[in-house]
C-alpha cells in the first residue's frame, strides 16, 4: 500500500487524534464564571473547533476509504526518488543544525557553513561547484551582515568572528 | 480635510527622497521575485519586513506596496519567456505569451504585458481610492455582530474557494483557527493551551507562522525537485523594436478587453479567498469566450495579444481590489494581504474603518505609493528587461538557501532571540506536512488571522445579547454575510450530487 493511495485516510486519522488532544486540553481551560457567562467563556470556541475538526476528520476518513476502494486495482502511484527523499531529510538536518549552532558560533560562521552545505544538498550532482558555492556563501553572508548589522542596526547572534570584528 | 487635500498629502508623504528610493528598490526586487518561479509576492514582503522594522510606518508601507506591485507584474516575464508562470497570477499569461515568442514576437508580448499590467494597477488603485473611503464610512458603524459575520463569511469563502477540496479547505481553516487560540485569552485573561510555557503566553506570532509556512516550507519542498528542473532562458531579441512593440491600432483594439478584465480582477480581489491566481484565469476565459475575431486571427491560445492583455490587466487590478477589505475592514483576502496586515500591525496600525479617521495620512500614502510604484514598474520593466532576464538564470539551489537566511534574520529580529526562529522552523515542517497531505496552507493562515476576530466578536456579541444568537441573524448586514456563507457551503457540498444527477440524465 503506497502512501499516496491512503493519504486521506492517514490525514483523517491524524486529525481525529489531534482534535481529541485539543478537546482534552480545551476542557481544562480555566474559566471565570463570575466574570463572563458560560456562553461567552474562554472554553466555548475551542470546544466548538475541536468538535468541528473531529467531524471533518470522520468525513475525511470516509472519503479516504471510498477512494481506496475505487482505485484498488490500479497501483501506479509514483514512488519518491530515493535521492529526493535524502535531499529533504538532509535539508531538515542542516536547517536544525543551523539554528542550533547559531547561538554558539555566531551569525557569520554558522551562515557561511549553512549556505555552503545547503547548496551542496540542493544542487544536482553534476553541478556541484565547491569553489562557487564557497564564494557565494562568504560574499552573501558578508553583504547581509553589513546590510543588517551595520546598515539597519539589527542585532544578530554574536560569535567568535563578530567579537573579532568588534560588533 | 477634503479628499483632494488628503490625496495631495499622500503624495507629499511618499515623494520624499527616501520614499522614491524605497519604491525603486521595492519595485525592482518585487519584479525579480515575481519573475523567479517559486518566489512570490508573499515571500518578497515577508523577507522585507525585518528591513522595515526601523522605518516610519509610511516608509514601510511604501516599500511593501512597491514590492507587491512589482511582484505581481514580474511574473509575466517568466510566463512569456520561459512558459513557466513566475507566480500563480500569471498562469494565463503563458497561454498566448509563449506562442507569441515562438512566432518571434517576444518584444510585443512583453510590451503588451508590461503596459497592461501598468494600466490594470492604475485603474484598480483609482477605483480603490474612490470606493474604500465610502466603505470605511459605512463600516465605522459595524459592531460585534457584523464583524463576526464578516469574519465567518471570509473564512468560508477562503476555505471553499482557495482549494479544490472543500473538506480539506475547511479543515485547514479550522486548524489555523485552533492555533490562534494558543496564548492568553483576550477577554478572560486565562491561559489557553500554553502547557505551562511562558513563551506560549503571547501566542504564536503571525509573522513567524507565515514566514515558516511559506518560505521555509517552500525551501523544504524545493529540496525534492531542485535536483532535476533546469530551464533554459531564451533571450528576447530587441532589434528594430520601437516603443513598446505594438501599434496604436492594436492598443485601441484591446481597450474593451482591458476594461472588462480590470473589472473582473478588481471584483475578484475584493472577494476574500480568491486573488490574482483566479482572476487572470477568469479574465482569460471570458476574453476567450467573447472573442469575435477568432476566424480572422485564430483562436486565443495561438499567440494573440488579447490573452496577455486579459491576464495581465486582471492580475494587477486584483491588487487594488484586495486592498479594499484589508484597509476598510482589516480583513485580508489572501496570503499577500495577510502579510501586509502583519506589517501594519507591526507598525502599530490597525486596519479598519478607524484607520481612515485616525491615520488618513498613512492610507493616502499607500494610495500614492501604489500609483507611483506602478509608473516606476512601467519604466523599470521596459528599460531593465535584460537585467531581469539575466537574473532568471540564477539556479534555485543557490537562490533558495540565500532566501532562507533572510527569513531567519527576519524571524530573529521579531524578538531579538532564537524563539521565533524555532517557531518558524516548526511551522515550516508543518507546511511541508500539509503539502504532502494535500491540505492547502492559505485557509490555515487566514483561519489563524481571522479566527481571533470571529471569536472575540462572537463572545462580546453574546455578552451584549445575554446569550441569545438572534441579533446575529436579525441585524441586516450580519444576516446577509451569514446567508451568503451558508449558501456557498451548501452549493459546494451538493456539487457532487448535482453532477451525478446531471450525469444520470
Amino acid at each position: 500500500m503506497s502512501f499516496k493511495k491512503c493519504k486521506d485516510l492517514i490525514l483523517g486519522i491524524v486529525m481525529l487524534l489531534f482534535s481529541g488532544f485539543y478537546l482534552f486540553y480545551a476542557q481544562q481551560i480555566k474559566t471565570r464564571p463570575k466574570l463572563t457567562p458560560s456562553y461567552a467563556s474562554a472554553k466555548i470556541m475551542p470546544i466548538l473547533l475541536g468538535v468541528l475538526l473531529a467531524v471533518l476528520s470522520v468525513v475525511c476518513i470516509i472519503q479516504g476509504m471510498r477512494q481506496m476502494k475505487a482505485n484498488k486495482k490500479e497501483d501506479n502511484a509514483k514512488k519518491m526518488d530515493k535521492g529526493d527523499l535524502m535531499a529533504v531529510v538532509f535539508t531538515f538536518a542542516v536547517i536544525i543544525g543551523y539554528i542550533l549552532i547559531m547561538p554558539l558560533l555566531g551569525f557569520i560562521l554558522s551562515t557561511v557553513l549553512y549556505l555552503f552545505l545547503q547548496m551542496l544538498i540542493l544542487a544536482p550532482a553534476e553541478k556541484r561547484n565547491y569553489a562557487l558555492f564557497a564564494i557565494v556563501a562568504v560574499v552573501f553572508t558578508a553583504i547581509v551582515f553589513v546590510a543588517f548589522r551595520v546598515g539597519l542596526q539589527q542585532l544578530l547572534p554574536r560569535g567568535v568572528i563578530e567579537s573579532l570584528l568588534g560588533f | 480635510m477634503s479628499t483632494l487635500q488628503l490625496i495631495g498629502g499622500g503624495f507629499a508623504t511618499v515623494l520624499t527622497p527616501t520614499g522614491i528610493f524605497l519604491m525603486l528598490i521595492g519595485v525592482a526586487v518585487g519584479i525579480v521575485f515575481g519573475a523567479l518561479p517559486g518566489l512570490s509576492a508573499t515571500m518578497a514582503i515577508a523577507l522585507f519586513l525585518p528591513v522595515t522594522y526601523a522605518m516610519t510606518s509610511s516608509n514601510a508601507m511604501t516599500l511593501l506596496m512597491a514590492l507587491f506591485i512589482g511582484a505581481i507584474s514580474g511574473g509575466l516575464i517568466s510566463a512569456i519567456l520561459l512558459h513557466i508562470p513566475g507566480t500563480p497570477s500569471s498562469v494565463a499569461t503563458c497561454f498566448d505569451g509563449h506562442p507569441l515568442v515562438k512566432k518571434g514576437q517576444a518584444a510585443k508580448a512583453l510590451g503588451v504585458g508590461v503596459v497592461f499590467s501598468f494600466l490594470g494597477t492604475i485603474f484598480s488603485t483609482l477605483l480603490l481610492m474612490f470606493i474604500a473611503p465610502q466603505i470605511a464610512r459605512v463600516a465605522i458603524n459595524f459592531g460585534n455582530f457584523e464583524f463576526f459575520s464578516i469574519a465567518i463569511f471570509s473564512l468560508t469563502m477562503i476555505a471553499t474557494l482557495s482549494s479544490g477540496n472543500m473538506v480539506k479547505g475547511i479543515m485547514a481553516g479550522v486548524i489555523g483557527f485552533m492555533f490562534s487560540t494558543v496564548g492568553t485569552d483576550a477577554i478572560e485573561g486565562t491561559a489557553r493551551f500554553t502547557f505551562g510555557l511562558t513563551s506560549l503566553k503571547g501566542g504564536f506570532d503571525m509573522l513567524a507562522v507565515m514566514v515558516g509556512l511559506f518560505a521555509v516550507g517552500e525551501i523544504i519542498a524545493a529540496a525534492e525537485t531542485s535536483r532535476h528542473s533546469d530551464e533554459e532562458v531564451t533571450q528576447p531579441s530587441m532589434k528594430g523594436i520601437k516603443g513598446f512593440g505594438f501599434t496604436m491600432k492594436e492598443f485601441v483594439s484591446q481597450i474593451w478587453n482591458a476594461i472588462r478584465s480590470a473589472l473582473i480582477g478588481m471584483g475578484i480581489g475584493i472577494l476574500p479567498g480568491i486573488g490574482g491566481g483566479t482572476s487572470n484565469m477568469m479574465a482569460y476565459t471570458v476574453a476567450k469566450n467573447s472573442d469575435k475575431r477568432a476566424d480572422e486571427l485564430g483562436p486565443l491560445g495561438t499567440g494573440r495579444i488579447d490573452g496577455v492583455v486579459a491576464s495581465e490587466t486582471a492580475n494587477n487590478a486584483t491588487i487594488g481590489g484586495a486592498m479594499v477589505p484589508l484597509l476598510t475592514l482589516g480583513i485580508p483576502g489572501d496570503t499577500t494581504t495577510a502579510m501586509l496586515l502583519g506589517a501594519l500591525t507591526l507598525h502599530g496600525l490597525t486596519p479598519g474603518p478607524l484607520l481612515f479617521q485616525n491615520q488618513a495620512d498613512v492610507v493616502y500614502g499607500i494610495f500614492a505609493a501604489m500609483l507611483i510604484a506602478s509608473v516606476i514598474m512601467l519604466f523599470m520593466e521596459f528599460f531593465g528587461l535584460r537585467v531581469f532576464v539575466k537574473l532568471l538564470s540564477i539556479p534555485k539551489y543557490i537562490l533558495l538557501p540565500c532566501v532562507f537566511v533572510l527569513c531567519t534574520i527576519g524571524a530573529y529580529a521579531l524578538k531579538n532571540n532564537m524563539s521565533q526562529v524555532i517557531a518558524c522552523l516548526i511551522f515550516g515542517a508543518l507546511g511541508f506536512a500539509f503539502k504532502k497531505l494535500g491540505i492547502p496552507s492559505t485557509p490555515f493562515i487566514l483561519g489563524f488571522i481571522l479566527g481571533p476576530l470571529a471569536e472575540v466578536n462572537y463572545r462580546r456579541g453574546m455578552i451584549r445579547t445575554k446569550g441569545s444568537f438572534g441579533p446575529f441573524l436579525t441585524s441586516p448586514i450580519s444576516a446577509i454575510f451569514l446567508a451568503i456563507a451558508v449558501a456557498v457551503l451548501v452549493l459546494y457540498a451538493t456539487k457532487p450530487l448535482r453532477a451525478k444527477r446531471k450525469a444520470a440524465k
